[in-house]
């Protein structure tokens, strides 16, 4: 049996509210997560389907703010070692300034932040910044990028790249097809030597899905799913555990 | 002014997610293209004429003027615009952008109704499939644009999210758009959004600007300041479009004071209440709490009722090329009522925010200065509200008779 899949496993900040968010987090580690993506709640998320949607406005009426999305980060951080990237919306980058943004996120122990509608040339010092705290900023690519854009966003260099592996908006299944998969080969070609950290996803809620593009990324992006599974309540820490258990195949392997 | 800014100052911009890069730089390639060929702007020119409507009058406004007993009230009808409101000029451009574009399909967000209605007109025109995103609250407030759009063969989608008024309406026509671009065009109705659509939005709805420049000259009138209302700012930025590049005149954007000065009660972005920010692809400035969460807003008039403002408009704010002031919810009533009375029209319960600020203006001028009032909009589709207003028991009675008829 081969080696369990990575996966990141994304998480909405005090969904379902302050406490509970903490033991998402413990279930997702305790399944072997490779990766915490913790998403701020933003009141306007463009890029998020219904479910990611529905988690970010019951979050923010459970009173989230970024002071306590710091502290969240923090607190699980005290209790899980795998990196944990902040992914939120550029406003809230914007409106507490980018400086100290990145400064709090570094404080609280993050590896690194995601801010998708801060693309490289749009970035109001995402790149530069996070760079000169030794933060990891990741830019999201699309397949419906351009040769021309693609090899701008690859001069950056940077540590992670985050690849969705079809356009629109997050929660819809996505079908592993050609199209996603050449999409993989074209962010290869041009992260020349292939130092980046590939994490892929966008619709990715089966064992098949992860293992259609395992072979292609350095870890597989979960989110939907997972949110999903939270926001069907009762003992979600169990329900996440064994979902990132079963999507990296250490089931398998420890059942074998 | 140049065709394509991107930025105005700081605000601008082009701020989304990389998938949507491709079809945001298709769209601003497209439409500098379209803009300087003739063909393109003739067809467009002779669409406005014979389909919109246009030119719209200059009407100069006698009765309203004695009464108010100041400066000389002019009116620019863009209400008689085909489908009642500005928002045909940048419909109309749009579509034909699109079609040349080879897209099959329209996508639109709407707050009033206006701009889906006049989205749903030229689509019909062209035959081109079309869906309209409108806030749920939007839908029960603007019923009678519901039926139109639909009318016209528009599929009309309830938005539920949010507010469910037009930020979220916009945020659901974005989230349609990541996913079918290469079909489908984003018809965006103000000069909001990620670029190029500031831009392209303003040079659309600029004939407003250039008829009126002209008809002022024709007219011989000495206008002091040119007033009109700002939701997004399209009708606004294509009226003052002529303008802005000298002094004068006065220019004046008349935001929704709604019911008060607290949060949620208003939808008055500039002098300082609202913050900068980065939303919906576009920096300017925002209603919005301390961490970047958008605020909720209210105001009479869907059209108004927003938490941003366009970023050429928040940067003529700053820079204090236009002047800023607010209408509340009652004054523009009173509005509708006044210019109804004196003049035979019924303004747009958005457009009567800015025929608001000229009734209170009206005195600090002499009689041989003129004031001129965008009156962007005609307020047939606010019928339900207004009669709820204003004349609530024989409505509601008529409405019960209606019902169980
Ligand atoms: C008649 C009318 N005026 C004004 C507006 C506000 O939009 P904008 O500020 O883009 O002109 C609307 C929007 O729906 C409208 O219908």
């Amino acid at each position: 049996m081969s080696a369990p899949s990575r996966i990141m496993a994304h998480m909405v900040a005090w969904y379902p509210d302050g406490v509970s968010s903490l033991e998402v987090a413990r279930g997702l580690a305790d399944g072997g997560c490779a990766y915490i993506e913790l998403q701020f709640p933003f009141s306007d998320p463009t890029a998020d389907g219904p479910d990611i949607q529905r988690a970010c406005s019951a979050a923010l009426e459970a009173g989230f703010t970024v002071d306590a999305g710091f502290e969240c980060a923090e607190a699980i951080r005290r209790f899980v070692t795998v990196p944990l990237f902040i992914m939120s919306y550029a406003n809230l980058v914007f409106t507490r300034g980018m400086e100290r943004f990145l400064t709090d996120a570094r404080a609280c122990g993050a590896r690194g932040v995601i801010v998708p509608d801060l693309p490289p040339d749009y970035d109001e010092g995402l790149f530069r910044t996070a760079a000169k705290l030794g933060l990891a900023a990741v830019p999201v690519l699309s397949p419906s990028m351009r040769e021309g854009r693609l090899s701008r966003v690859g001069t950056l260099e940077t540590e992670y790249l985050y690849v969705t592996l079809r356009t629109g908006t997050t929660g819809s299944f996505t079908e592993i097809d050609s199209s996603g998969l050449e999409f993989l080969s074209r962010v290869a070609r041009m992260d020349h030597g292939g130092k980046a950290k590939v994490l892929g996803g966008f619709g990715v809620s089966t064992r098949e899905q992860v293992q259609a593009v395992s072979p292609h990324v350095h870890a597989v992006v979960v989110g939907s799913a997972l949110v999903r599974l939270v926001a069907a309540g009762g003992d979600v820490a169990s329900a996440v555990r064994e979902m990132v258990r079963k999507l990296s195949g250490a089931q398998e392997t420890v059942g074998a | 002014m140049k065709r394509y800014n991107d930025f105005f100052g700081s605000f601008g911009g082009r701020y989304v997610a990389e998938m949507l890069r491709a079809p945001l730089d298709d769209l601003q390639e497209a439409f500098l293209q379209a803009a300087a060929d003739p063909a393109f702007t003739r067809e467009l020119e002779e669409t406005l004429r014979d389909f919109a409507g246009r030119p719209t009058p200059l009407l100069k406004a006698e009765n309203a003027t004695r009464e108010l007993g100041g400066a000389s009230i002019y009116i620019k009808l863009e209400g008689l615009a085909n489908t009642g409101a500005h928002k045909i000029n940048n419909a109309v451009g749009q579509a034909m952008l699109a079609r040349r574009m080879g897209k099959t399909r329209i996508i639109a967000e709407t707050g009033a109704g206006q701009h889906g209605v006049a989205t749903a007109a030229v689509c019909a025109r062209l035959g081109i499939p079309c869906r309209v995103y409108m806030g749920e609250v939007d839908m029960r407030r603007q019923r009678p644009n519901v039926f139109w759009m639909e009318r016209y063969g528009a599929e009309v989608v309830s938005v539920t999210t949010g507010s469910a008024t037009l930020k979220d309406a916009v945020n659901e026509a974005l989230r349609d758009w990541a996913a079918s671009f290469p079909t489908t065009h984003y018809l965006l109705g103000s000069a909001l959004g990620p670029s190029p659509y500031p831009d392209m939005v303003r040079e659309f709805q600029s004939v407003i600007g250039r008829e009126l420049a002209l008809q002022l000259r024709e007219k011989g009138v000495d206008c002091a300041a040119l007033v009109a209302c700002v939701g997004g700012g399209s009708n606004a930025i294509g009226f003052f479009s002529a303008f802005l590049e000298s002094d004068s005149p006065v220019l004046i954007g008349v935001e929704a004071g709604g019911r008060g000065s607290g949060p949620g009660q208003h939808a008055a972005r500039m002098n300082g209440r609202g913050r900068a920010g980065i939303v919906q692809g576009y920096k300017s400035l925002f209603l919005a709490d301390s961490d970047g969460q958008l605020l909720s807003t209210h105001s009479i008039s869907a059209g108004l009722d927003y938490p941003g403002i366009g970023p050429q408009l928040a940067h003529l704010g700053e820079e204090g090329r236009i002047k800023f002031t607010t209408a509340s919810d009652s004054e523009a009533l009173d509005a509708v009522q006044f210019f109804a009375r004196t003049e035979g029209l019924v303004f747009a319960l958005e457009s009567a925010h800015a025929a608001a600020e000229v009734m209170r203006i009206a005195r600090d001028y002499p009689r041989e200065k003129s004031l001129v009032v965008n009156m962007s909009g005609r307020g047939d589709k606010d019928l339900f509200i207004l009669a709820r207003a204003l004349d609530p028991d024989r409505w509601t009675a008529f409405l019960r008779e209606e019902a169980a008829r």
